[in-house]
């Protein structure tokens, strides 16, 4: 039973970091409608950036996050403008195309700077978090109280602000929005940078926990789609249920079933998802055809 | 996707000087020649590696181009199906003594069915979804080949005993594999124009441009989009028997990487995406300088010929997305013209 408790209570923790990682594609796919391929390599990047912070400065990569998350936005906002935008108009397979030469561009570049070898950084809390029986990772539970405090004020912004409202507007009808006075094109930018800076976030609250190599995105973008699927497209409180589904279920069937498999697990997830919940636990309607403007 | 202009088709000569749909053309007769004359002219023994995996790529590209180009059915997984092809005739000739020359049809029939499998699990699926279960299924399958250590030699990955001889398919001959690789690429480049000429390739173009228009014209999206993920995978796992002969040593972690993927679906996407010409041009083009730059620059530069042609797809994407195969149709005058 402590077992059993010690990984369900982990799984969540786990889940709630993989959420905090989709919030970024939550609103450039989910809300946007943008295929982002790269997203991984975007988290990649980040991790990159926070492990140079702590080489070069040493200190902690929380404290990267000053940097990290603005330099984010700006790699956001220059990855939109040189190829997102240009391919917006174009058939759905250019922006799947662009991306995806976006993230193995990424990925070698940074084969080519970093090699091939596995970083990391020393752990931030000399001591794990001990509740009775229990132990946690101090980074996780951070970890989840980011996460809890993003979501919050990611679903503020979408559903009091103005700028929350004019990116939803601008998604239900671009034509309409820009009609009353809504700068399309702007809002695209801060939304996609937005998106972006989120992955700048995550990559800081991550990189204690997670090493980071040059294919580590591909991992990472894969569990990113499934919670964001899973979730409902554009729902963020659904990436964070979502995010704390796919977590306890790789922590129960990693101990229960088959740990030699553990890394297939993930594949096997996404298409068991893929088959049975195209779209998604809260179940918007068509969402599996998002992405595919004719 | 290139516009092909049917039906001027009618009334243009009997062979056309550049590349139509469903026909064979001046400009394919004399790059096929090339091709043999480059076999024949017997270049230093460093050009024909470059040479024979240059037509292993048209070949591969031109399989992928099946699923993708024709069916819309975008694959980044299609590495999975090299790979079973290539275990399949290796396996068999290992532990079985079966000769490749039948094992390779063994691996392409299995990568056939993996091909359907993955068409019929992702039947529902759309867009990005579809892209990103090919991706998964890959690795499902790498994962699989790389735990598998009884059969498919784990991690290790298995070798070929470097025995040459006809019956095993193993030659010192650089000649005789560029021979094999450029018969294997002109088979499917005859494919692809036959289902080009056929009902069933304009089925599979219904199916891409309007599934629904497809289905209530009579079209069965579900049969047509399996029947070209089983045929485009079964050539891709026949690519995938002949590499192993040629290479003669498996490695999962390379034979079912999603590198391999990508550079399957690349090949197609620069030379011209649902075109004949466009895999082989694409391959043409970026096979032989991504060797080259591999071979010059060795190990220090590990990713070089892949940031090369990725940021080649970028470009060509966003500013000439019907790809080479485009630009060699506004070569062509005449029917440019009418």
């Amino acid at each position: 039973m402590t077992a059993f408790s010690q990984l369900l209570i982990s799984g969540i923790l786990i889940g709630s970091i993989y959420a905090l990682m989709s919030i970024g594609l939550t609103l450039v796919f989910g809300v946007l409608r943008v295929v982002n391929f790269a997203h991984g390599e975007f988290l990649m990047l980040a991790m990159y950036g926070a492990w140079g912070i702590t080489q070069v400065l040493g200190l902690n990569p929380y404290w990267g996050l000053i940097a990290i998350v603005p330099a984010m936005f700006l790699f956001g906002a220059i990855v939109h403008r040189l190829i997102v935008q240009p391919a917006l108009d174009k058939p759905h397979l250019v922006v799947v195309f662009a991306t995806m030469g976006l993230s193995i561009f990424m990925q070698n570049v940074a084969l080519m700077a970093m090699s091939a070898d596995l970083r990391d950084v020393p752990p931030v809390f000399a001591q794990s978090v001990i509740i009775g029986p229990l132990y946690f990772k101090a980074e996780l539970l951070l970890g989840f109280v980011v996460t809890l405090v993003c979501t919050v004020a990611l679903q503020w912004i979408i559903r009091k602000t103005y700028l929350g409202k004019a990116i939803r507007a601008t998604v239900q009808d671009g034509e309409a929005a820009m009609l009353m006075g809504i700068p399309v094109p702007h809002i695209f930018l801060i939304t996609f940078a937005g998106g972006s800076a989120l992955v700048g976030l995550a990559a800081c609250i991550m990189l204690p926990l997670f090493s980071v190599f040059p294919t580590v995105g591909l991992n990472f973008v894969l569990i990113a789609f499934v919670i964001v699927v899973l979730g409902g497209m554009g729902s963020i409180e659904g990436a964070l249920l979502g995010g704390i589904c796919v977590g306890v279920v790789q922590s129960l069937s990693g101990y229960y079933i088959a740990p030699a498999f553990g890394q297939m697990f993930f594949f096997i997830l996404f298409l068991l998802v893929m088959i049975f919940r195209p779209n998604g636990l809260l179940g918007q309607k068509g969402a599996a055809n998002i992405g595919m403007n004719s | 996707m290139a516009s092909f202009d049917r039906a001027s088709s009618a009334r243009s000569p009997l062979i056309p000087l550049f590349p139509q749909w469903g026909r064979v053309s001046i400009f394919e007769l004399a790059l096929i020649l090339t091709c043999i004359a480059l076999v024949v002219v017997r270049l230093p023994t460093s050009f024909q590696d470059v040479l024979l995996l240059t037509y292993m790529f048209a070949g591969l590209a031109l399989a992928w181009n099946i699923a993708g180009g024709y069916a819309g059915l975008i694959s980044f997984g299609h590495a999975a199906f090299f790979g079973v092809g290539a275990y399949t005739s290796t396996i068999l000739y290992l532990n079985l003594g079966l000769t490749p020359w039948i094992g390779l049809w063994v691996g392409g029939l299995l990568a056939a069915v993996f091909g359907a499998v993955l068409a019929l699990v992702c039947a529902r699926l759309r867009g990005p979804f579809f892209i990103l279960s090919t991706l998964a299924f890959a690795e499902v399958v790498r994962l699989g080949a790389l735990n598998w250590v009884s059969l498919t030699g784990g991690p290790e990955g298995l070798s070929i005993p470097p025995v040459s001889g006809y019956a095993n398919m193993v030659f010192t001959s650089k000649a005789i594999y560029a021979w094999i690789m450029l018969s294997y690429a002109v088979a499917i480049y005859a494919v692809t124009k036959a289902l080009e000429a056929s009902r069933f390739g304009y089925y599979l173009c219904a199916i891409r441009d309007d599934e629904d228009a497809a289905a209530a014209a009579g079209v069965n999206p579900l049969i047509g989009r399996t029947a070209a993920m089983a045929l485009s995978a079964g050539l891709t796992g026949i690519g995938g028997s002949l590499f192993a002969q040629y290479f003669l040593y498996l490695d999962p972690t390379f034979l079912i990487s999603p590198e391999l993927s990508f550079q399957f679906a690349l090949l197609p996407a620069v030379g011209g995406l649902g075109t004949a010409i466009g895999p082989v041009l694409g391959s043409l083009l970026i096979t032989p300088l991504s060797e080259l730059l591999r071979s010059h620059l060795g190990n220090a530069a590990a990713g070089l010929h892949l940031v090369i042609y990725s940021a080649g797809l970028i470009v060509v994407m966003l500013y000439f997305p019907g790809g080479l195969a485009a630009a060699i149709a506004k070569l062509d005058w005449r029917r440019r013209r009418s």
